[in-house]
């Protein structure tokens, strides 16, 4: 089966290797609001693990030839080698609670028999408010609408 | 070069465009200080998938960024 957009096959291999090790994590920032309909750009998706630490992700991350570099010098925490390139690690969420809290704020994304969990429109939201840095101001007022426009759409099609 | 447009599809696009303004407008009467094309666009994104939706997006996101370089 060839890989669904947008993921190439080693990124989506990657995915739902993680998955099928049902490690914790969650897709946030704009790749997460575009996910649900927000008309958002973004380069790269931003991947929140509950426990970097954790030994099934070094161990999925064998699996598909791609290691975990901690954070250095300069660099942030990065995830390198194959399909490893699109993702981006994210340690802190401004505005927000713990992962073992917001993981209930998720919707679920197919991403072919596995689901994806993405943080909500709405906690995507007030991550960026809280963050407040001059792109996140940018995008705060398209997120907003956005969210107002879905939340329309899912009560619309609650009372179908 | 002239487009060729097919009757049949030229009305459906017009009644899809209509269906489309309605509901833009039902949300801006429900939250005015709405953006009208941020509504609009968002709108049009929920009838495609989510895959295609971030597709769409790192697309165009990758494409400014090079501009910008």
């Amino acid at each position: 089966m060839a890989a669904p957009l947008p993921f190439s096959e080693s990124e989506l291999r990657l995915l739902q290797v993680l998955l099928k090790r049902k490690v914790r994590f969650m897709v946030v920032g704009l790749s997460a609001a575009t996910l649900q309909g927000a008309p958002v750009v973004t380069q790269d998706v931003d991947l929140w693990f509950e426990n970097l630490g954790e030994q099934k992700i070094s161990r999925a991350l064998q699996e598909v030839g791609a290691a975990y570099v901690p954070p250095g010098n300069f660099n942030p925490p990065m995830l390198a080698g194959a399909g490893a390139e699109l993702f981006d690690i994210v340690i802190r969420m401004d505005g927000l609670g713990a992962f073992a809290d917001e993981i209930k704020n998720c919707v679920e994304i197919p991403l072919g028999r596995q689901k994806l969990k993405v943080l909500s429109l709405e906690r995507i939201l007030a991550s960026k408010i809280a963050a407040n840095r001059p792109k996140d101001k940018l995008t705060i007022p398209v997120l907003r609408d956005a969210l107002a426009a879905t939340q329309t759409v899912k009560r619309r099609s609650k009372k179908k | 070069m002239k487009r060729r447009v097919q009757p049949i599809d030229a009305a459906k696009a017009s009644r899809w465009a209509q269906r489309l303004s309605t509901r833009v407008g039902k949300i801006l009467a429900a939250h005015p200080d709405a953006d009208r094309d941020n509504v609009r666009h968002t709108l049009i994104l929920l009838e495609q998938p989510p895959l295609e939706r971030l597709q769409r997006s790192l697309i165009r996101g990758r494409a400014t960024a090079i501009f910008r370089k």
